[in-house]
C-alpha cells in the first residue's frame, strides 16, 4: 500500500471513529469507549497528515542564513540619544527637580494605595491560631460528630474516638483524640491531673503541616500521621518519635462532670497544629 | 482561488504579503527532540480545551448541598457545592467523566513535558547566549504551571484535595514575619476558611492561564526572532539554520504532532481512571486517609518534607517552623539555581560568547554531571513522597524506607554525577572527539573569585 | 380469623428449631471438641486456663485469651491469623488451619473460658450504605485507605488491604481491635452501625471504576507512574516518529 492510501486509510478510520463517537454519546456515553474512540479520531487524523508528510513534502535540507541579533553600533547610539535627549527635556531646568521628587512621591504613594484593598481578603491572625473554640466555656463537653456526649466507661481499652467541644462540632482547629490507655503500662504526661481512668486526649492535628493523626496503632501506643509519617507516643505525652513534626500533640486536659461525662477543664495548653513565626509569644 | 482572493484581500488591508512570504520559508532544524517543547504546548492547547468544558458544570462554592446525583454511595451526604458538581461532572454529565479525565491526564503530562524539554534544553546547552531570556521565561512557565496543576487538584473540594490544601495552609504559615499573614489573606481566615476554593477558581481558570498564554506567545516568539538552535553536522554553522520550512513540511508536522497529542491523552482519560473523587469523599478537617499524596510534579517537595529531620528554629519566642525548610527554603533554591543556571555557567566557564551549535551531552561531561546529579536529587526527593506506597506494596518499614531516602539523598547524586563524568569522557574517546568542556576544575575557583576574566593559563602545579 | 395467629406461630415454632445448629458430628459437645482443640493447638502459647504461657527464658509466648470472646477467636480463627507456627512471627492473612465447624468448636470453648466481646450479628443487606460510607472515612480510612487497599503504619506494621475479609470478619475485626489496630466499642459504632461500615468494605471489594482502569486506587503515585511511564513514552515515540525521516522515503526520493 503505499503512502497515500495509509494516509487515506487513516484519516477514513479517524471519521468513522468520530462517528461511533457520536453513536455512543448519543446512547448514554460511556467513559471508556468515548475515551479510545476519540483516541482514534484524533491519532487517525495525526496519523495521516504525518504519513502524508513524510510522502509528499520536500525533505531537501534548506540553509538560512543566521545574522547577528545585535543592532549596529550607530543603531544603538542613535536610540540612546534619543532616549537621552527626551530625558534632558524632561529632568534639566531649574525647578525641575521638584516637579521630579513629587511625581516620585505620588507614585509611591499610589502604588501604596493600591495595596490597601489587599487587606480585604482575610481578617488579621490574631489569637484564632492560639485558641480553640474548647476555652469559649469551660468546662465544656466533649461530644462526637454526632454530638453524643462520651462517658469514659463507653471507652473500651485501646480504642480511640474523635471528639469535639460541644456546640462545635464544624470547628477545623477542635478535633481530639480520645484514648483510653491501657491500665498496666506507664503513662507520662503533660498534666497528669488531665487523665480520666486512662483516658487521654490529644489534639489530633499533627504539629507539622497539621494532617490528622488519625492512625493508631494500638499495641505500641503510637499515633501515625499519614502525610508525611511523624509518630507520636500517646504513653510518653505524645512527643514525636520519628519524622518531621518537632513538638508534641497538645494535650487537653480532662476531667468528669456531676453526670459522669468527659469534659476539658482548659483549652488545649498549647497552640494547635502547624507551627507558625509568632506562636510562642 | 479562494486562497489567492483571501491573500488578496487581507494584503491590500495590512500589506502582510511579503512578512507571510518569508514566514512561509522559515526554516526550522531538524531533530525530534526540538519538538519536546511542542508536545507541552499541545498539552497546554487540550488543557484550555478541555477545561473550558469543566468550567460549564463546574460550581467553585463552599455552600453546603445534599448530594443527589447518581452516585449511591454519596446520596444524602452533605457536601459542598464544588464537590458536589464534581461528582455529577463524573456520573451525571454525559462525557463529563473522560472530560476531566483528559483534563487531569493533560495536566501531569504538560508538566512532564516541560520538564522533559527543559532537560534537553539544559542538557545541549541551548540556554546559551543569547537565550537567557529564553530559559528565564521557560523556567517561569515551569513555576506557573505546577501552581496551577495544584490549584486545579485542590479545586475538586474531596478529601485528597483539602488535606493537600491544609498543607498549602500550613507551609504559608511556615513562612517568617509574614507567613501568618500570607496564609489569613491567601485563604480568608484561619483554615480552611471561606474563600478558598473560589480564589483558586479564578487563579485557576483566569490569572495563571493568561500569565502562561502571554509567556507562551513571548517564549515562542523569541524562538522564531533568535532562530532555533541545531546540532552539529556537515553544513551547519553558527551563521546558519539548516533545516525543513515552514511549509508545507513543518507545519503538516507540527499539526500532526497535536492530533497525536490529543490521541494519547484521550487513550489515557478514556482507560485509566484518574482521582476518582468520589471514592475519597467530601472534605473533613478532622478526616484524612492513608496514602494521602499529591500530584507528582508536587511530589517532590512532599517528599523532602518527609525526609526532613525534625528541626524548627526557637529563639525569643519567634520561630521557624519545620515545614519551611523543605518547601520553601529548597523550593525557592531550586527554582532560584534554575533562573541562574545560564548566568552561573557563563561566569564559572568564561564562556560569554553566542552560541547557535549545540553541544551533545557527551562532549560537556562536568555540565552533564551536575545534571543527572541534580535529577537524581530529586528523583529521590520524589520518591520519598511515595515512600508509604512503596513500603505497603513491598512490605517493607516506612521508616526504613525513608531512612534509606535520608541516605541516598546525599549518596546517589555524587555517585550518579561520577558515573555520568566517566562515561561520558568514555563515550568521547569512544567517538574519537574531544570533550568541548572550556574550562578545567582547578580553574573555576580562581575564575569564581575573580569574576570574568579567565586568570592567565598558568599550568598548576598538579595537587598530588 | 384466628387461625392465623396460630399458623404464624407453628411457624415460628418450626423455622426456631431449623435455625438451632446441629450438634457436632464427631464430639457431640461442641465446646467439649473447642477444648479438645483448644489443649492440642492453642495451649503451648496461650496457656490451658487461657492465662498466656510463658517460655522459658520468661517472656510471654502469647498473650492471655481467657477474656479474647467470640468475636477475637472468630476473628484470628477464621482468617488463618492463628494458630502461628512459632510465636515470632507476625499473625497475616492465611487459609484457615481448620474447617468451620472446629472454628465454631474452638470459638464456643474460648468464649466459655471468660467475658469478651460477643460475635457482632451483621444484616449487610438491610445496612445502610451511604452510612456505612461516611463512618468508614470517619474511622478507617486513616490506615486502611480510602479505598480499602490497606496502608503502612510505624516500624515495618501495615493495615492490611479489605477486599479478602469476609462480613463476619470485618464486623469482628472492628470490635476487637486485632493486633494494632484500636478497639471500636458500642460508643464509637454501634451495632447497626457496624453492619452499615460492613457494607461499605464490601462494597469496596469492587467498587465502581466509571473511569476505567483502577491502577491500584492508590492516588496520584500510581498515577504519576503511569504518566511518565507510558504516556511520556507515547509522546514521545509520537514525536520521534514524526521527527524523523523514513528511510523508505529516502529511496524512493532518489528515484
Amino acid at each position: 500500500m503505499n503512502a497515500d492510501r495509509r494516509a487515506s486509510a487513516c484519516f477514513l478510520i479517524s471519521a468513522i471513529a468520530a462517528v461511533a463517537l457520536g453513536v455512543v454519546y448519543a446512547r448514554g456515553g460511556q467513559a471508556q469507549a468515548e475515551g479510545l474512540l476519540l483516541a482514534v479520531t484524533s491519532g487517525g487524523i495525526g496519523a495521516g497528515i504525518v504519513v502524508w508528510a513524510k510522502a509528499s513534502t520536500p525533505h531537501d535540507e534548506v540553509t538560512e542564513a543566521r545574522h547577528p541579533l545585535a543592532s549596529s553600533e550607530a543603531e544603538v547610539a542613535a536610540f540612546t540619544e534619543a532616549l537621552a535627549a527626551g530625558e534632558r527635556a524632561l529632568v534639566e531646568g531649574k525647578g525641575r527637580r521638584g516637579v521630579l521628587l513629587s511625581a516620585g512621591a505620588a507614585l509611591t504613594a499610589f502604588g501604596a494605595a493600591l495595596l490597601f484593598p489587599i487587606r480585604s481578603l482575610g481578617p488579621r491572625p490574631g489569637r484564632d491560631l492560639k485558641e480553640t473554640p474548647y476555652g469559649d466555656s469551660l468546662p465544656v463537653r466533649v461530644v462526637t460528630e454526632d454530638g453524643r456526649p462520651v462517658r469514659v466507661d463507653d471507652l473500651p481499652v485501646d480504642s480511640l474516638l474523635t471528639v469535639w467541644p460541644e456546640g462545635h462540632v464544624d470547628a477545623a482547629d477542635a478535633p481530639t483524640l480520645l484514648i483510653r490507655t491501657r491500665p498496666d503500662r506507664d503513662l507520662r504526661v503533660e498534666d497528669g491531673a488531665g487523665v480520666v481512668d486512662g483516658v487521654v486526649a490529644y489534639s489530633k492535628l499533627c504539629t507539622h503541616m497539621g494532617c490528622p493523626v488519625g492512625l493508631y496503632q494500638a499495641e505500641e501506643g503510637l499515633l501515625l500521621c499519614p502525610c508525611h509519617q511523624s509518630t507520636f507516643d500517646v504513653y510518653d505525652a505524645a512527643n514525636p518519635v520519628f519524622g518531621p513534626a518537632a513538638r508534641p500533640l497538645p494535650q487537653l486536659p480532662l476531667a468528669t462532670d456531676d453526670d459522669g461525662y468527659l469534659v476539658a477543664t482548659a483549652d488545649f495548653m498549647e497552640p494547635v497544629g502547624p507551627g507558625f513565626w509568632d506562636r510562642g509569644r | 482561488m479562494l486562497t489567492r482572493r483571501l491573500a488578496r484581500f487581507v494584503d491590500e488591508r495590512l500589506g502582510t504579503a511579503g512578512f507571510a512570504r518569508t514566514a512561509l520559508n522559515k526554516v526550522f532544524p531538524d531533530h525530534w527532540s526540538f519538538m519536546i517543547g511542542e508536545l507541552a504546548l499541545y498539552c497546554f492547547v487540550i488543557l484550555l480545551l478541555t477545561g473550558t468544558y469543566l468550567t460549564f458544570f463546574f460550581d467553585p462554592s463552599q455552600n453546603e448541598v445534599v448530594y443527589q446525583g447518581s452516585y449511591a454511595p454519596l446520596q444524602g451526604v452533605e457536601m459542598t457545592a464544588a464537590y458536589a458538581s464534581a461528582l455529577d461532572l463524573s456520573f451525571d454529565v454525559r462525557a463529563g467523566l473522560v472530560m476531566r479525565q483528559i483534563h487531569h491526564w493533560a495536566a501531569l503530562l504538560f508538566l512532564a513535558a516541560i520538564v522533559v524539554h527543559l532537560a534537553r534544553v539544559f542538557f545541549t546547552g541551548g540556554f546559551r547566549r543569547p537565550r537567557e531570556l529564553n530559559w528565564v521565561i521557560g523556567v517561569t512557565l515551569l513555576v506557573l504551571a505546577i501552581f496551577n496543576g495544584f490549584a486545579g487538584y485542590s479545586l475538586l473540594d474531596d478529601q485528597l484535595s483539602g488535606t493537600g490544601l491544609r498543607i498549602a495552609y500550613s507551609i504559608t504559615l511556615s513562612i517568617p514575619l509574614a507567613g501568618t499573614w500570607l496564609a489569613s489573606l491567601l485563604f480568608g481566615g484561619e483554615f480552611p476558611g471561606p474563600d478558598i476554593i473560589s480564589r483558586l477558581y479564578v487563579i485557576h481558570i483566569l490569572l495563571i492561564p493568561a500569565a502562561i498564554v502571554v509567556l507562551l506567545t513571548a517564549h515562542l516568539a523569541i524562538v522564531v526572532r533568535q532562530k532555533h538552535t541545531q546540532f552539529d553536522g556537515p553544513g551547519r554553522e553558527e551563521d546558519n539554520v539548516v533545516g525543513e520550512r515552514l511549509w508545507p513540511t513543518y507545519a503538516l508536522k507540527a499539526v500532526g504532532l497535536f492530533f497525536l497529542t490529543g490521541s494519547v491523552l484521550s487513550f489515557l482519560g478514556g482507560v485509566f481512571q484518574i482521582n476518582p473523587v468520589w471514592i475519597y469523599g467530601p472534605f473533613d478537617p478532622a478526616e484524612v486517609s492513608a496514602a494521602s499524596q499529591p500530584d507528582w510534579y508536587m511530589g517532590w517537595l512532599d517528599g523532602a518534607a518527609r525526609i526532613m529531620p525534625n528541626w524548627e528554629i526557637r529563639a525569643f519566642g519567634f520561630e521557624v517552623p519545620n515545614p519551611f525548610f523543605p518547601a520553601v527554603l529548597l523550593a525557592g533554591v531550586t527554582f532560584g539555581l534554575l533562573y541562574a543556571w545560564p548566568f552561573l555557567e557563563a561566569r564559572v566557564t568564561g564562556d560569554d560568547a553566542p552560541h547557535h551549535i549545540l553541544d551533545r551531552p557527551r562532549q560537556r561531561p562536568v555540565r552533564t554531571a551536575l545534571g543527572v546529579a541534580t535529577l537524581g536529587f530529586y528523583g529521590v526527593c520524589f520518591l520519598a513522597g511515595a515512600a508509604d506506597v512503596i513500603s505497603v506494596t513491598f512490605g517493607l518499614s516506612v521508616n526504613a524506607v525513608l531512612w534509606s531516602f535520608r541516605i541516598l539523598l546525599f549518596a546517589l547524586p555524587p555517585l550518579a554525577s561520577w558515573a555520568t563524568y566517566k562515561l561520558c569522557q568514555e563515550l568521547c574517546r569512544r567517538d574519537g572527539v574531544p570533550t568541548r568542556e572550556p574550562v578545567k576544575f582547578r580553574q573555576i575557583l580562581p575564575r569564581l573569585r575573580h569574576g570574568a576574566a579567565p586568570p592567565p593559563a598558568a599550568p598548576a602545579t598538579p595537587a598530588d | 380469623m384466628r387461625v392465623a395467629p396460630a399458623v404464624a406461630l407453628v411457624a415460628l415454632a418450626g423455622a426456631a428449631v431449623v435455625l438451632v445448629p446441629p450438634p457436632a458430628a464427631a464430639g457431640g459437645d461442641p465446646e467439649a471438641e473447642g477444648e479438645r482443640l483448644y489443649l492440642e493447638g492453642c495451649s503451648s502459647c496461650h496457656g490451658e486456663d487461657g492465662g498466656g504461657a510463658e517460655d522459658d527464658a520468661g517472656n510471654l509466648r502469647g498473650p492471655p485469651v481467657a477474656d479474647s470472646g467470640e468475636a477475637a477467636a472468630f476473628y484470628y480463627l477464621s482468617t488463618g491469623r492463628m494458630p502461628l507456627a512459632n510465636s515470632e512471627e507476625q499473625p497475616r492473612r492465611k487459609d484457615p488451619a481448620y474447617d468451620e465447624e472446629q472454628i465454631a468448636a474452638l470459638v464456643a470453648y474460648v468464649a466459655s473460658l471468660g467475658d469478651g466481646p460477643t460475635l457482632p450479628e451483621v444484616d449487610v443487606a438491610a445496612a445502610d450504605l451511604v452510612r456505612g460510607g461516611e463512618l468508614f472515612r470517619e474511622n478507617c480510612q486513616a490506615c486502611h485507605s480510602a479505598s480499602g487497599s490497606g496502608g503502612a503504619l510505624s516500624y515495618g506494621r501495615a493495615a492490611p488491604p479489605l477486599a479478602p475479609a469476609r462480613p463476619d470478619e470485618t464486623a469482628a475485626a472492628i470490635r476487637v481491635g486485632p493486633g494494632q489496630m484500636p478497639v471500636f466499642g458500642e460508643e464509637a459504632l454501634s451495632a447497626a452501625e457496624v453492619a452499615d461500615v460492613v457494607r461499605y468494605v464490601e462494597y469496596l471489594d469492587a467498587p465502581a471504576d466509571p473511569g476505567g482502569l483502577p491502577i491500584g486506587r492508590l492516588g496520584p503515585i500510581p498515577e504519576g507512574f503511569v504518566g511518565w511511564f507510558l504516556g511520556v513514552p507515547l509522546l514521545l515515540g509520537a514525536t520521534y516518529w514524526i521527527g524523523t525521516r523514513s528511510p523508505v522515503r529516502r529511496r524512493k526520493g532518489s528515484l
